[in-house]
């Protein structure tokens, strides 16, 4: 898809992750639109675009965070990497499919997210964060999936590029 | 037709390239990217978050009448009790005064005795700057906001940012041109040195990940009660005096520890966080110095 309408498009949920569902809390956990746009992307487009959306998405987010600039990059490209490449699971539903996918692929995140913030010398509870942080992001976002796989797959085919080789 | 190959090397780059990224700000080299970027950006985001509250507001007056009607009954019956012991206090705060003066306190202890009633409202935007936030933390192992306040307001790193009155917030993290990032109270990286208004005893606040606080180093032998309200002890220079924390929700107490601590509930919801007020100026409370003792104590 071509960096100008996708550049804008990830400003846009950036914003709107950030100023708006932040303040969203449901049974603990809120809904992270950025992650699961990168992820259903990588899922219909494939893993190449999907994770330099996950790059590209990631350094916008960076600079409204207040932690170690690179963390959410590295574990967007990681989840989106994840999602498209080695978590794709067919269960003869789609939408059970994009589910069980995301799961896994929002359980690496906060992992890599995890990780990153002990490295660079942040205070990680490991059993408060998985529990209380981790675990509850993970069930609402898997939830949450199918409603953003939908549109996302109506973007793709929209932006689809045919190739024919000889 | 024949899809195009997969270039399997762009994880693996971009990874690579995210944890140099990771590196270089640890290093503080992408400090000046980071400014130019918010230069750039941040009208968008302040634009945005009016956007949603205007939008927000419209939404809700229809529903809100009716409850506001009960919350205006509530309030006045809170302002009248409110109003009979402003007058007692006024005739204590004169008292303590004519004792300060007497000491010879505040020459030798300088504290800002008055914060609480100047940053009570609106009319304390003439002396600090002003904010609003406009974002939230978008890592969810942090807890920051970004206010639409920053250097050209003469915000600095460090600064303590309070709302609702002598409630703290937490201290600026960073600072742009227009805005500035808060670290509040609830981070697990926030330390705060407090104390324990009735027991006149002091500890260190730090924040849990699911947003709690938690009080901690009390000694043994000192009795904490659930709802003992909790302020900042200005100890160390780092924060004024006398803001307040939170209440006690519950003690944790464990006979084979050397202190003792307690759950807190912030006095803020730090999740309806809107109007936020930057000090820019305090008097610091000496390093080693003791908390006054309780109306009946005196000083040296």
């Amino acid at each position: 898809m071509l960096l100008s309408l996708a550049i804008p498009l990830l400003a846009g949920v950036t914003l709107i992750q950030t100023v708006v569902l932040t303040r969203v809390s449901l049974w603990g956990a809120r809904p992270e639109l950025l992650l699961l746009v990168v992820l259903m992307w990588s899922v219909v487009r494939g893993v190449d675009e999907g994770v330099l959306w996950a790059f590209l998405g990631g350094l916008m987010m960076e600079l409204f965070s207040g932690g170690p600039l690179g963390a959410i990059t590295l574990a967007l490209v990681v989840a989106s990497f994840l999602s498209g490449r080695v978590l794709r699971v067919d269960l003869g539903s789609p939408v059970a499919g994009v589910m069980l996918s995301t799961l896994l692929a929002v359980s690496g995140y906060h992992l890599v997210l995890l990780l990153a913030l002990a490295w660079t010398g942040y205070p990680v509870n490991w059993l408060d964060a998985l529990f209380r942080v981790a675990w509850p992001s993970v069930l609402l976002n898997a939830i949450l999936a199918p409603f953003v796989y939908r549109p996302m797959h109506w973007l793709e085919r929209r932006t689809r590029r045919e190739r024919f080789t000889l | 037709m024949r899809e195009s190959p997969s270039r399997s090397w762009l994880p693996l780059v971009l990874s690579v390239l995210s944890l140099l990224l990771i590196v270089s700000s640890e290093a503080g080299l992408l400090s000046p990217f980071e400014s130019v970027f918010h230069y750039l950006f941040d009208p968008l985001q302040r634009f945005l978050a009016g956007f949603v509250a205007g939008l927000g507001n419209m939404f809700s007056t229809v529903r809100d009448v009716r409850e506001l009607r009960a919350r205006v009954e509530e309030l006045q019956r809170q302002v009248d009790a409110l109003e009979a012991e402003n007058i007692q206090l006024r005739e204590i705060k004169a008292e303590v005064e004519t004792l300060r003066a007497q000491l010879n306190f505040v020459d030798e202890f300088p504290v800002l005795a008055y914060l609480g009633a100047d940053v009570v409202d609106r009319a304390a935007c003439t002396t600090y700057p002003c904010g609003e936030v406009i974002g939230f933390e978008p890592n969810p192992y942090l807890r920051y906001v970004t206010i639409n306040v920053g250097a050209r307001q003469g915000v600095k790193v460090g600064m303590p940012v309070v709302s609702g009155g002598p409630r703290l917030v937490g201290r600026v993290a960073e600072v742009f041109q227009r805005t500035a990032r808060v670290q509040l109270i609830t981070d697990r990286e926030s330390a705060v040195a407090a104390f324990l208004q009735n027991a006149r005893t002091t500890g260190l606040v730090v924040g849990q990940p699911d947003g709690s606080l938690l009080i901690q180093y009390i000694p043994q032998d000192q009795p904490i009660s659930v709802g003992d309200i909790v302020l900042t002890s200005g100890l160390g220079g780092t924060l004024p005096k006398g803001l307040i924390i939170g209440q006690v929700a519950e003690v944790l107490q464990m006979d084979y520890a050397s202190s003792q601590a307690a759950i807190l509930r912030p006095a803020l919801d730090f999740s309806r966080l809107e109007q936020v007020l930057v000090i820019t100026a305090y008097e610091q409370m000496p390093s080693e110095g003791e908390l006054p003792a309780g109306p009946s104590g005196g000083g040296q």
